[in-house]
């Protein structure tokens, strides 16, 4: 026990110094943005990590000793760079943000621990699948009730605001549709998988055991195209798809999912015009590049600037980045880490992504195994699409840089993520560590 | 479900590394292209905070300097204000936070910003000692001669291009419609925003710099190009051949004649066919006396179809066409500047350039010096040829051959008192309904028995009819006042 622990005491330790020489960094040029009284923010940023690494002791001692010192890496990161952020005509300078970042931080933490301690067993999350299921698919179509839903400017309906609160119910919903998919998949998988129905010659599971999947694809195209939210809409078929592959072998799933994907795709490209402009403007942001390509085009510029070895931390020119604190926030850390940190923040998420799916592995039941592999792929995909969004690998489609981008829904909800894959990870590692304590005793 | 884990686990490694190979296109393989490109203000960005040196003229006019920023609340501690306006816009270009950077703000940046290796080191060595690492630019251009050049032209658009034949360095560099770099460089980016999308749709393309961005039918003054061709290769001389006094020339495999102006009937040697700007003579000349390869090579020893080096961004190529070689109409046509010839006016001036200056065309300039902060010398712009079209008695015979156009022929406009000038008219067709053309005229003047010191060309656009004489009665007094200014101030009064 003692052993993963610390390990993941002296990562967290690294993560934590290189974010604070960093920050030091980034305030000491004579060019530096980054104001000194910020301080005690970033002191209690990263006390708080080191807080949720005590919690860890005590509440998941034999789970994953990566996962978290990785989240708060990027998280320390991402704090840095917003924190360098100069002000800007109708946006909050860096200053405040990467305050209001450190109280998200926060609350991420108290999130991430009172997961630890009220979810003792995953399992204990199967009984409340349904109630899951339904509070995930209120909560994706909460932003559509009038008065309630707004767009924030964005573009894209996707925020619920509550007096003072604005929230993204879309990011709690991605995690309770993970479990509720994981719970029911768990509980029907044999028999979708052995099911068969025949058209013609080809055979097809059966559609009875899989109309809720169906109904969650539903649900997504109804995203995408009310809230024009491609890249939630995305993820979510991504997770189901994926999920349901997982769980019964059988390829098939895969065909009749990008088949399904391709005719959505086909479909909403050829109905609606963001999509189209958004497609447009991946193929050739030259086009118009100081109107509905500029965004891309300018994270190219910066992106480049940077080039091997970057401008250095604070040091950015880019201010005029649309967005340049949520999604398009690699662009800027790629700019001043340059192609060095760009890669790091890369390796940081396959590192995430592989010890989550290390743990869907070694999990010994159905629910747990498919809890960690929707969880990984939720994080491991959405920094994919963002990533692949902003330097023009893929369209670019509106979501948050996981642990890095400023957002208080994104962040709190990634920590919650976080802690149900420490959890199962904790459950299988205790599963097996006593027996060998046994073995080893006799 | 391990397997599918693990092969999930590989698909994803998979998508990673793509994004891996995406970052390391755009941060390596890219990145000069990217840092290159005319939208990216990253460079600006970067120095639009730092002291940043002045632009003057001879006459020692600031047309560029940065100030202290009257708004003490904004982000910026300095503006780019250019105290001229519009006089010099297409030569210094703006410096825009927005926008970046064009002209010679865009050309000499780092000198500007004193971050070239050479102004790093000096300002290492007195590193103890306060002051603003700058480079201040000087350029040949005197403000004078250009409000000259401005109120000749007025509001007809065109362009104003003079050189020194000698040196390269421009005297005259003036185009209409200009525009006034500081609405651009303002600071508040919704101004400059709005200014800039008033420009840009503004007719005439005021932010291009037309004198060396833009390229024309250079119509007439091409002769001077084929008659130097058929010198330089020796099929052409002042004497042979004698070109016969017809009305029209119609090439090989064509019924379409190429008539003389109003119908004029003219021929003979060298001298008289340029004299009186003979249609049919040149057309033939370079068609069947020179033929199609000579021509290309020819035109091209000239500095058609590459851009002339001058220090400022993107110059347009000038054109002479390539697909002429089993093409006699075409062939016939450009060799008149008409069909695909085009030419930019500086491209033009640089051909009067050549002539006056012995055959060689000395590489184009506005740089003088840079100096430091303390007046000392950084840098002193190095005179080298361009390109040697013509040998020097070659050149000598054109020559010649100009000024008898100027004295006897077309450019008598162009003549100034007590000084030698040569020059060429022309007029690029561009309709019938109304006649309507580009008129042009190259030039170059200078003390008698001397070197030519001014090499010019004017061309003014959209000009209503279309004979020979209409370059010599509009463009041709533009030209005569510009130069008669420059060897004013070249010759002390």
């Amino acid at each position: 026990m003692t052993q993963r622990r610390n390990t993941e005491l002296g990562l967290m330790l690294m993560a934590v110094i290189i974010t604070a020489g960093a920050y030091v960094l980034a305030s000491l040029g004579s060019d530096a943005r980054i104001p000194a009284n910020i301080i005690p923010f970033m002191a209690s940023v990263l006390g708080l990590l080191l807080g949720a690494h005590v919690a860890v002791r005590r509440l998941a001692p034999e789970s994953d000793p990566i996962l978290l010192p990785m989240a708060a890496l990027l998280n320390g990161l991402g704090y840095v760079v917003i924190a360098g952020l100069p002000e800007q005509t109708n946006m909050p300078s860096g200053e405040v943000l990467a305050r209001q970042q450190a109280v998200w931080t926060a609350i991420g933490v108290v999130g991430f621990v009172a997961t630890l301690w009220f979810v003792r067993r995953p399992r204990d999350l199967v009984r409340y699948r349904y109630t899951f299921g339904l509070l995930g698919i209120a909560l994706l179509l909460l932003p559509l009730v009038p008065g309630l839903g707004t767009d924030r400017g964005s573009g894209s309906q996707i925020w619920v605001s509550v007096g003072p609160v604005n929230f993204q119910p879309g990011e709690v919903a991605k995690v309770l549709l993970a479990i509720f998919f994981a719970a029911y998949l768990a509980e029907q998988r044999e028999l979708i998988a052995t099911s068969v129905w025949k058209v013609g010659p080809v055979r097809l599971p059966d559609p009875k055991y899989l109309g809720p999947v169906l109904l969650a694809w539903v649900v997504t195209l109804v995203v995408m195209v009310y809230q024009k939210d491609l890249g939630s809409s995305l993820l979510f078929f991504a997770l189901f798809v994926v999920m349901i592959w997982v769980a019964t072998g059988r390829t098939s799933f895969l065909v009749i999912g990008g088949g399904l994907f391709a005719a959505g795709a086909w479909f909403a490209y050829r109905t609606f015009g963001h999509v189209q402009d958004r497609v447009s403007i991946w193929l050739d942001p030259w086009k118009d590049p100081s109107g509905t390509g500029y965004q891309i085009v300018q994270g190219l510029f910066a992106m480049a600037f940077g080039g091997v070895t970057g401008t250095g931390l604070g040091l950015s020119s880019g201010v005029r980045i649309p967005a340049s604190e949520s999604d398009f926030i690699f662009a800027v850390l790629a700019e001043q880490l340059g192609l060095l940190g760009g890669a790091l923040v890369i390796m940081a998420y396959l590192l995430m992504v592989g010890s989550g799916l290390r743990i869907a592995a070694r999990a010994d039941h159905a629910f747990d195994k498919l809890l960690a592999t929707g969880l990984t792929l939720l994080l491991g995909v959405q920094a994919f699409l963002i990533i692949g969004g902003v330097t023009r690998l893929l369209p670019l489609t509106g979501v948050t840089l996981p642990f890095v981008s400023y957002g208080g829904s994104s962040l709190v909800v990634n920590y919650v993520l976080l802690a149900l894959l420490l959890r199962v990870s904790d459950q299988n590692e205790r599963g097996r560590a006593r027996p060998r304590v046994e073995a080893v005793a006799a | 479900m391990n397997r599918s884990i693990r092969r999930l686990g590989i698909g994803l490694v998979v998508l990673y590394l793509a994004l891996f190979v995406k970052l390391n296109w755009i941060q390596v393989i890219d990145k000069d292209d990217l840092d290159a490109n005319p939208l990216n203000t990253a460079q600006v960005r970067r120095d639009f905070n730092r002291p940043r040196g002045s632009i003057s003229t001879a006459d020692g006019v600031l047309i560029a300097q940065s100030v202290p920023n009257p708004d003490e609340s904004s982000e910026f501690e300095r503006v780019r204000v250019y105290p001229e306006g519009d006089l010099f816009g297409q030569a210094t270009g703006f410096f825009s936070f927005r926008y970046g950077s064009s002209g010679l703000e865009k050309e000499y940046s780092d000198l500007l910003a004193g971050t070239t290796f050479e102004q790093q080191i000096r300002g290492f060595a007195d590193l103890l000692v306060a002051r603003e690492n700058v480079g201040n630019l000087s350029i040949s251009l005197r403000k004078d001669v250009q409000e000259l050049a401005r109120a000749q032209l007025g509001d007809r658009e065109g362009s104003v291009v003079a050189v020194d034949p000698r040196t390269g360095e421009l005297l005259a560099f003036w185009s209409y419609p200009s525009y006034d770099p500081n609405y651009i460089s303002n600071v508040d980016q919704a101004a400059a925003k709005e200014a800039w999308d008033i420009y840009n749709a503004a007719p005439g393309q005021p932010m291009r710099a037309h004198q060396y961005q833009d390229r024309y039918f250079p119509g007439s003054t091409f002769k001077v190009v084929t008659g130097s061709v058929g010198l330089q290769t020796g099929k052409v001389t002042d004497e042979e051949p004698v070109y016969p006094r017809v009305t029209s020339y119609t090439p090989p495999q064509t019924n379409l004649a190429i008539s003389n102006f109003g119908g004029q009937v003219c021929g003979g040697p060298l001298p008289d066919v340029l004299r009186v700007s003979c249609n049919s003579a040149f057309a033939e000349m370079g068609q069947a006396t020179i033929g199609a390869a000579d021509m290309i090579s020819g035109s091209e020893s000239w500095g058609f179809n590459k851009a002339a080096p001058i220090d400022l961004p993107d110059p347009a190529r000038s054109v002479f066409p390539t697909d002429v070689v089993n093409n006699p109409p075409k062939l016939a046509q450009s060799s008149i500047g008409q069909s695909d010839v085009q030419a930019t006016p500086l491209q033009m001036a640089l051909v009067a350039a050549g002539v006056a200056n012995g055959g060689t065309i000395m590489t184009p300039h506005l740089m003088t010096q840079v100096l430091d902060s303390q007046g000392e010398v950084v840098k002193t712009y190095e005179q080298k040829p361009w390109l040697t079209p013509l040998s020097p008695e070659h050149a000598a015979t054109m020559r010649a051959d100009m000024v008898n156009v100027a004295e006897r022929g077309t450019a008598t406009g162009l003549l100034i008192p007590g000084y030698e000038v040569g020059g060429k008219t022309g007029t690029a067709q561009l309709g019938t309904e109304p006649p309507q053309s580009h008129t042009w005229i190259i030039g170059f003047a200078g003390l008698p028995g001397q070197d030519p010191s001014v090499a010019i060309a004017v061309v003014v656009l959209n000009q209503s009819g279309a004979s020979e004489a209409t370059g010599g009665r509009i463009a041709a007094p533009i030209a005569r006042a510009v130069m008669e200014k420059i060897l004013q101030v070249q010759n002390g009064g």
